[in-house]
């Protein structure tokens, strides 16, 4: 028989297996319960025509068979393999092998933009470097930057390459619910990265919880365009479909950075419900894209979308109003949006909003979100208010305290730290205790890093306190910003503080500030390019770069660099940028 | 019959609407450095041209390429082949 005509029937929605909301003891039973139906992934390109279904039964197949492999090239449980997160069979069934060989799969970053070479060789040396595996596979394409990177320490192969050889059979060891599951490095910087450990039993758990909240099961489909290296994209939409058994639809990220609209045709064309997520700039783009040549009416239908999810980065409101305005006409409901809260350090989510309230949002004094508690200090000046979302209740299993800076737990509608334990919450950061008790406490909370209050139980949060940057859904760590600016002649470790800026179109930027010794303006201005020129090579950003005086950037009681001061105080004016010749 | 010089002059008016500078675009004009265009401009671009020539241009091409002349190369190469 001809193999593209079979190859071109997508999995099935339904089947006759009987539906199982993750509830097994390791993520290899998992995908062996799902095997035994009909369902699976389905890849397309960046047209969204079909270009390869692959029923759960075949990765499982194939998983196992490149198990053998990895057995009989002596990966031991526990081992590490690194794998470039290509949206595709060969990372899939590559990251299946690892779970059933016990060892724990590594997803890596792909490369995202024009030239950079260097940095991303680099970024993946630094993360191998940190999960310390004894493998690292990627697809054929990246292989040369790839073995680049992993020379000096450890062996590299373009997977299909790797499977195609032979493997005697060998008996695959039996992986224990509390065993390490996988590691995720998709928070933390890329300079100093942290490796998430996951334990099977607290991914299952959190699979289980997240699959109640949206009420998924038979007749659910996923799209997904996001990222395996991202929280979101393996977990939420490669592993809990899995567990859950639905099939997927994927569209690769790169093919829906060029053609967004792609997406929503993926959501059109299925016939039954929809589940897909997005963080808030895949919908912007998409309501941007809209030109008035474009029937939206006829081109989509979007009323069988049961939940558009929300998360990964803060949520804008107005960007999810547009959303509705423009997709309306192609039947799509703004009660389907589903905000919600999670982090890689605590599997994923840790609160969903209740089905069908759709975006709720609270209007907040931007003085009481910056913390300041006296009375307006200019009256002619109108108060701003900030909308901050719902982000839902707890998941079931995870229970949410807010503490103030002391560790007291504060009464509702009292911003603090977020802090999360139970079901879900990772094991640590992979060989880095120092990073692992800063994070979690002996009793199990996790501290998010995270600033928001409750509200009845639920969650709104207002920033984060850790001072990530997320541009564009990806997360831009300050510490890897100031690392580049440090690379410069004259300039030392507290010299520099990066932080984010909202613009006034609600949108974030980064912003560093320089303490800067030249009293000509000129100078000031050659310096003040060099360094964003070296911040662009370093992180692919442009951002805002104040120089400010010697001993102007605020510390901490105990000496270190406060960037969130430095922050307030640039905003409010007490830190005066120098002058720069134009 | 598709040139270098056709492909460049067509990758120069592709980029125009995503030069707010309306920076001088020239053969060692780069994209991070001087256009200062992220990744989502970027791929906004890569459809254009993928449409233009009907070509695909995969992602592990893109960190290669630093600059217009660059790109012109890679272009005019997937068209001629």
């Amino acid at each position: 028989m001809h193999k593209s005509l079979m190859t071109m029937t997508p999995t099935p929605t339904f089947d006759g297996l009987a539906y199982r909301r993750a509830a097994f003891p390791t993520l290899g039973a998992a995908l062996d319960y799902a095997a035994r139906g009909a369902k699976g992934m389905n890849f397309h390109d960046a047209r969204a025509d079909l270009v390869r279904a692959y029923p759960y039964a075949d990765l499982a197949a194939d998983a196992r068979g490149q198990a053998m492999r990895l057995v009989a090239a002596g990966v031991k449980p526990g081992d590490r393999i690194a794998l470039i997160a290509e949206t595709g069979p060969g990372f899939a069934a590559a990251f299946f092998a690892a779970i059933y060989a016990g060892a724990l799969p590594v997803p890596l970053p792909l490369p995202t933009s024009f030239g950079g070479r260097d940095a991303y060789v680099e970024q993946i040396a630094t993360q191998l470097r940190s999960c310390d595996p004894v493998l690292v596979l990627s697809p054929e394409g990246l292989f040369p930057m790839v073995e680049q990177a992993a020379t000096g320490l450890c062996a590299a192969h373009d997977w299909a390459m790797y499977f195609a050889a032979p493997a005697a059979d060998a008996a695959l060891p039996e992986a224990k619910s509390s065993d390490i599951a996988y590691l995720q490095y998709s928070s933390g910087s890329t300079r100093f990265p942290h490796g998430v450990a996951v334990t099977h039993e607290a991914l299952l758990a959190n699979l289980a919880g997240h699959a109640h909240c949206m009420a998924a099961g038979d007749g659910d489909r996923v799209v997904s365009w996001l990222p395996w290296y991202h929280d979101m994209g393996l977990v939420g939409c490669m592993l809990a479909p899995l567990a859950n058994q639905i099939s997927v639809d994927y569209l690769a990220t790169e093919d829906f950075a060029r053609r967004p609209l792609s997406w929503l045709t993926l959501i059109s064309r299925n016939p039954n419900n929809t589940l897909s997520y997005s963080p808030t700039f895949g919908y912007d783009i998409c309501a941007r894209r809209i030109s008035p040549s474009i029937n939206v009416a006829e081109r989509f239908d979007l009323s069988r979308w049961r939940v558009a999810g929300n998360g990964a980065d803060m949520i804008r409101p107005e960007v999810m109003q547009a959303f509705v305005d423009v997709f309306d006409a192609a039947g799509f409901k703004a009660s389907a949006f589903l905000p919600s809260y999670g982090l890689a350090e605590a599997t994923l989510a840790v609160t969903i909003m209740p089905l069908g309230e759709g975006i709720v949002s609270d209007l907040i004094d931007e003085r009481t979100l910056s913390g300041s508690t006296g009375a307006r200090t200019d009256a002619r000046r109108p108060t701003r208010y900030r909308a901050i979302v719902n982000c839902g209740k707890a998941v079931p299993g995870l229970t949410i305290e807010i503490r103030d800076e002391d560790g007291a737990v504060l009464p509702d509608r009292k911003i603090g730290r977020v802090y999360v334990r139970g079901l879900g919450v990772m094991a640590g950061y992979f060989r880095d205790e120092e990073a692992t008790k800063a994070a979690l406490s002996p009793d199990g909370w996790l501290d998010t890093g995270d600033m928001g209050y409750l509200s009845a139980g639920s969650i709104f949060i207002v920033g984060r306190a850790k001072d990530m940057i997320i541009i564009n859904g990806k997360n831009h760590w300050p510490q890897d910003i100031e690392w580049a600016i440090e690379q410069l002649p004259g300039f030392k470790a507290g010299d520099i503080a990066a932080f984010a800026i909202t613009t006034p179109s609600g949108e974030e930027s980064p912003a560093v500030l320089v303490q800067c010794r030249t009293s000509d303006a000129g100078e000031r201005n050659t310096l003040r390019e060099a360094i964003r020129s070296k911040v662009r090579a370093i992180t692919g950003m442009t951002c805002v770069v104040e120089l400010v005086p010697p001993r102007t950037l605020p510390k901490t009681s105990s000496g270190k660099l406060s960037r969130s001061k430095a922050r307030s105080q640039y905003l409010s004016g007490e830190i005066q940028p120098l002058d720069v010749a134009a | 019959m598709t040139n270098r010089a056709q492909v460049y002059a067509r990758i120069i008016e592709l980029i125009e609407p995503l030069n707010p500078k309306k920076l001088a675009l020239a053969e060692d004009t780069s994209f991070a450095g001087d256009l200062e265009m992220d990744s989502l401009t970027v791929m906004d671009l890569v459809a254009s041209m993928e449409d233009e020539w009907d070509i695909v241009m995969p992602l592990n091409m893109l960190p290669d390429l630093e600059t217009i002349g660059q790109v012109a190369d890679a272009v005019t190469k997937l068209v001629t082949k």
